[in-house]
């Protein structure tokens, strides 16, 4: 739904939507939320926020203008939840949108949020010297301008389907009043930045970097007090420990439980599993070019008969079961089905060995010297498969890997390096293959930045440098289309294309599985955020336990 | 002395130059980026890294960056680590005094149950004590630290929650505690790790230990002292460990700055992140101002180290120090 | 009068034991593909036949990929034991040769290697392999003998510089000079063999030193890469499972440990047995 088309609907739905506020059961329970994580956040300044930790505490501090809603919409503003703005409106052009903030929002620290706030962060985003990691994504935006306090007006360059979301998922208002003070270069290093004032349900405790972060409930929360008391994140960097503290009773949430944690939980019940989709999808992606010699087509992989024999001779059916059990699902194509430009009705290339020998014979790859290894013109068909060593379920798809392509006759060697140099080749296309993963936005956009044809506008993390017309150009008539029909059938066309072209094998799409204990009450878990909901989050009063009694000190 | 201590400074300034040249020299051959892991969005442009290079100059030639950072260095500035957007000294402030808290606990830890045991191995010498305790250390040494700390972790923490499966303290706001709460609180929290570092330590003590024990124990004087109708364990107590125990700390001191980064896996198994985990980390995140920082100062503690433990050595050993 | 620490050593019960068992791996390791009841990378069925507990079929159970870890554990003494005595080999014998250097030469030459070790000796083994994996990329076995022996020379340096400067003020090698042998004959046929014993101490501890390095070093992802079974690699898998598949990091461990607990025992019994002769009986 493209805004033009629908700006009288979109208007209604704007004025009809009622803010998120708490119900009548949803007083505050009390106890302490203990999330037990992998990582810690690198650093607390939204706009350098990179990793997955640094959103979930940052969102957790601060509260966007609005949020995607639970159907993961990202075309127009339909299902978009209002935050910070009460309502928007869109111009006649659907170049400008006006967000008319809610009264109520206030700073930390008491200050009202003011539209200044918006176009103070959006001139934080977009400044060079700030770095800001997303900042390609408000490309689209001209300018913030503030008509008055309660109102900030964005105007757009262009129109975009996804341009309301772009905006909106990207840029989190920030307070003006502390920071404008401030050199944009100094704000990275900036005190301000370890102790961070925000709008959000919860507010800033303390942070010992690696090791713990605690957020209290802002008790002032325009929309209603978070339900507990506060939210502690404990870190350890061995995911053995991270799942140990939840079954010893020490956390009571662990984002996602590892296919060997299923094992161990324990049989009264005390620790429960709940899944909640995922927006991971794992692919042996195959290196176009010449791992050597970056102007030279791959020997190998250039063929695409060759892509498809071997995409034959894999039984992901038998990796998914073996790695994940049932906790994940095979891939189907470069998407997860988490996304709502997902299609399950693609024709793949299905499991069939008999199928992959003959078109490898056809293929002129035949075994002559019987050493069990197939050859043509003398070189044989062997290929090495690059493995980030931070993986666990990659490199145990590799094994698996390796085994089947060695029944059809071909030598596939493993290389696992740490995620550093897994990146560095992976950039500079220093690999034959390599077992890559994604994860995936709401948007499709992601889809061009990953498989479009490198050049200046896509293909940025396109490391095999695929390149098909068909996809391109079907990819980008989807993200124009003006209606979701259209995109709909436009991405279809293009994922279909992917899946022919074979310039992967689509290998698994893991299913998340959130560990909690079983004195927290969640709702639904949002694929692409599990942390959006946690000031609805409850503990029972009658589970308390000691460490509950130990609140984070407000400052 | 002073012109030996003087000999010692301009050694040790020369060990700490030799290593911060090897390790950068030894990094500009390391594949990977500084900012390749902070910066793995899917759509974090080209242009967005190279911006991020330029602002912490590695951007430079690696002559340039050389000498800015032996310049700062001289003024007493380690830098700026990307990986964690901290200054390279409050990043190693955190974590030093860590680690020396867990090595330093492990080791005295592990120091006192090896000299016991070794003690009682001698007193019992080829009975079953001995026997048992030989096997214990035996297999103290010979078992991987790793799967120790994880099997302490999993049983004595999570199964049977007889410890803190992690972390460096609990929930709450320590500052508010009185004193004891705290450090009862901190030992509560260091004994897995700590621990499972001890047991290596016991084990590898021990066997030095007894070793020295058995070796003195056949000298002359300590036949003298039996003859004198002293007890078995006077005799050993208080004739043969002062003879034997020099040894066992020069070890020991060869042993403390390994351990100061060597402990890696058991600090990241228990979520105690000291010197050894920031190195780790620092490694993977090819955060060279970090990894510099972290190995003066390793290099530095091992000079220190070893100068304190000859001193300490020549002070328990006096008898030593006059043998040529 | 070496011989004499050798046949005392031969008389001792654990020394015996000690090489009984490093024997018995060392067996394993060469005739892996005849008593190895299953090819150590076969996956009968990665499904149904992961992690099946030890039977009669699996004597030591299989792994998570249905592979045979009686028969992975045999291979991996292949590549354990080698990858420990190609590293052992190369550390002693860089260490030998650099201590002697040292020793022999003096001046500015033991200046710089003594520095050298100083210095290493500081850093954690552990950690300097990782970073020496991580500027070499993805590690062939031939390189981690080269990484890990490379950097553990540096306990054979120092002793073989004590003792080779010790046994240079002796009366023997006085003499041996005065008649006017060169210094590689003097070095050859007498300092090599008189610090032999002690050498044989720094092999088996070295020994003991990098099998477990081999292990940690697969925990942190960055060892033997598979499909090759390594005891690190096929402990790794058992890590996973610690309280679901005992069997998988039993038997693993058991091999690394009785292992380093033989070569620890031998460098001890060498040690005793040398220090006897010295002493006297």
């Amino acid at each position: 739904m493209i805004p033009h088309l629908s700006r009288q609907l979109a208007l209604v739905l704007c004025i009809a939507a009622v803010t998120a506020c708490r119900g009548t059961d949803a007083s505050p329970t009390g106890g302490i939320l203990v999330v037990s994580a992998g990582a810690d956040a690198e650093t607390l300044f939204p706009p350098l926020v990179a990793g997955s930790q640094g959103r979930v505490v940052t969102e957790l501090l601060y509260d966007k203008l609005a949020d995607v809603g639970p159907a993961l919409n990202t075309f127009g503003d339909v299902g978009f939840v209002p935050k910070l703005a009460r309502s928007w409106e869109w111009s006649r052009d659907s170049l400008t949108v006006t967000f008319h903030l809610d009264p109520r929002a206030r700073w930390h620290d008491g200050q009202p949020v003011t539209a200044r706030d918006v176009q103070y962060a959006f001139r934080v985003w977009t400044d060079s010297a700030v770095g800001a990691v997303q900042r390609a994504a408000l490309a689209t935006v001209d300018s913030v301008s503030v008509p008055d306090p309660r109102t900030a007006r964005v105007h757009f360059r262009e129109r975009t389907p996804e341009q309301f979301y772009a905006f909106t998922y990207t840029l989190i208002p920030l307070p003006a009043h502390l920071l404008a003070s401030l050199p944009d270069t100094a704000l990275r290093d900036a005190p301000q930045m370890r102790s961070p004032v925000g709008s959000g349900p919860f507010r800033f405790v303390s942070w010992t970097p690696r090791t713990r972060l605690e957020l209290s409930a802002n008790a002032a929360y325009f929309a209603g007090r978070p339900r507990v008391d506060g939210v502690v994140f404990l870190f350890a960097a061995q995911g053995a420990t991270v799942a140990a503290r939840l079954l010893a009773g020490e956390a009571d949430f662990v984002e996602q439980l590892s296919p060997p944690d299923f094992a161990q939980l324990p049989q009264d019940g005390a620790v429960r599993a709940q899944p909640y989709g995922g927006f991971d999808y794992t692919f042996l992606l195959f290196n176009q070019y010449d791992a050597r010699d970056a102007g030279r087509p791959h020997s190998i992989f250039v063929d695409r008969a060759l892509r498809r024999a071997l995409t034959a001779a894999i039984d992901r059916t038998t990796i998914v079961r073996s790695v994940f059990d049932s906790l994940a699902r095979p891939a189907i194509g470069p998407f997860s089905r988490t996304q709502w430009t997902a299609d399950t009705t693609l024709t793949g290339i299905a499991f069939d060995p008999s199928t992959a020998t003959r078109m490898l014979d056809s293929l002129g790859w035949r075994d002559a010297n019987h050493d069990g290894v197939r050859e043509r013109d003398g070189r044989p068909l062997a290929f090495s498969v690059l493995v980030p060593a931070s993986s666990r379920p990659r490199q145990a798809a590799a094994v698996l890997l390796q085994a089947q392509f060695k029944a059809v006759g071909v030598a596939m060697t493993i290389e696992q390096t740490d995620f550093n140099a897994f990146l560095d080749r992976a950039r500079r296309g220093a690999f034959d293959a390599m077992v890559s993963g994604v994860r995936t936005s709401p948007s499709p956009r992601g889809v061009q930045d990953w498989w479009g044809t490198p050049g200046p506008d896509r293909g940025a993390q396109n490391w095999g440098r695929w390149s098909n017309a068909e996809f391109d150009a079907q990819l980008d008539s989807a993200l124009a289309a003006s209606r979701v029909e259209d995109a709909r059938a436009h991405i279809r066309a293009a994922y279909q294309a992917a899946v022919n072209d074979a310039p992967a094998i689509w290998l698994y799409e893991p299913l998340f599985f959130a560990g909690m204990h079983r004195r927290l009450t969640v709702g639904a878990l949002r694929p692409d955020a599990w942390w959006s909901g946690v000031a609805d989050w409850s503990i029972d009063p009658a589970q308390r336990l000691p460490r509950d009694r130990r609140a984070p000190a407000t400052p | 002395m002073t012109r030996q201590l003087v000999a010692r400074l301009l050694h040790a300034i020369a060990v700490c130059a030799v290593v911060a040249t090897s390790v950068f020299v030894l990094l500009q051959f390391a594949p990977g980026d500084p900012f390749a892991t902070a910066l793995d969005g899917a759509d974090v442009p080209p242009s967005v890294r190279a911006e991020g290079r330029a602002r912490y100059g590695f951007d430079l030639p690696p002559g340039e960056r050389f000498a800015r950072w032996t310049g700062a260095l001289v003024r007493g500035e380690l830098g700026y680590s990307a990986s964690r957007h901290r200054a390279v000294a409050d990043v190693v402030g955190d974590a030093l005094p860590r680690t020396l808290l867990l090595v330093g606990v492990a080791l005295v830890l592990g120091f006192a149950a090896g000299v016991g045991i070794a003690l009682v191995q001698t007193r019992h010498h080829r009975r079953w004590q001995d026997r048992l305790f030989g096997v214990l250390t035996l297999g103290g040494v010979a078992m991987p630290e790793f799967l120790v700390a994880l099997l302490a972790m999993t049983w004595l923490g999570a199964r049977w929650r007889l410890f803190p499966v992690a972390g460096i303290g609990s929930l709450g706001d320590a500052a508010a505690w009185p004193v004891w709460e705290r450090i009862v609180d901190l030992l509560w929290h260091l004994a897995l790790p700590a621990g499972a570092l001890a047991l290596a330590v016991a084990s590898r003590v021990a066997r030095h230990q007894r070793a020295a024990l058995l070796g003195v124990m056949r000298e002359d004087y300590i036949r003298t002292a039996r003859a004198k109708g002293l007890g078995e364990w006077n005799v050993i107590v208080r004739h043969a460990l002062p003879n034997a125990i020099g040894p066992v700390i020069a070890l020991l001191g060869l042993a403390l700055p390994s351990l100061v980064g060597g402990a890696v896996l058991i600090e990241r198994i228990f979520g105690w992140p000291g010197m050894g985990l920031t190195l780790f980390d620092a490694l993977l995140a090819r955060d060279y101002p970090l990894i510099l920082a972290a190995v003066l100062l390793a290099t530095l503690l091992a000079v220190v180290a070893r100068t304190v433990t000859e001193a300490v050595a020549e002070f328990v050993v006096p008898r030593r120090a006059r043998e040529p | 009068m070496a011989a004499n620490a050798w046949r005392q050593l031969l008389d001792d019960r654990g020394a015996r034991a000690a090489i009984g068992v490093l024997g018995a791996a060392v067996l394993a390791a060469a005739f892996a593909p005849w008593i190895a009841p299953y090819d150590p990378t076969l996956q009968p069925d990665p499904v149904a036949l992961r992690l099946v507990a030890p039977s009669w079929q699996h004597p030591f159970g299989t792994d998570p990929f249905s592979r045979d870890v009686l028969s992975r554990v045999l291979h991996g003494a292949r590549v354990s034991l080698g990858v420990a005595t190609g590293a052992m080999l190369l550390s002693v014998t860089l260490g030998a040769a650099l201590g002697a250097l040292a020793a022999v030469v003096g001046g500015w030459v033991d200046g710089v290697v003594s520095g050298l070790v100083d210095v290493l000796i500081a850093m954690p083994r552990l950690l300097i392999v990782i970073a020496l994996v991580a500027t070499f990329g993805t590690l062939s076995p031939w390189w981690l003998i080269a990484l890990i022996g490379g950097s553990g020379w540096l306990t054979t340096a120092r002793i073989v510089r004590a003792e080779f400067r010790d046994h240079l003020q002796r009366e023997y090698v006085l003499a041996a000079r005065a008649l006017g042998a060169s210094r590689w004959r003097i070095i050859w046929h007498h300092l090599l063999p008189a610090v032999a014993p002690q050498l044989a101490v720094a092999a088996a501890l070295a020994l003991a030193a990098v099998i477990p390095l081999e292990a940690a070093l697969s925990f942190v992802g960055l060892g033997i890469q598979p499909p090759l079974p390594s005891w690190g690699n096929i402990l790794l898998d058992g890590t996973d499972y610690l309280t679901s598949a005992w069997w998988l990091v039993v038997f693993p461990v058991a091999a690394v440990s009785l292992t380093v607990g033989s070569a620890l025992v031998l460098a001890d019994r060498l040690r005793v047995a040398i220090a006897g002769e010295e002493h006297g009986p």
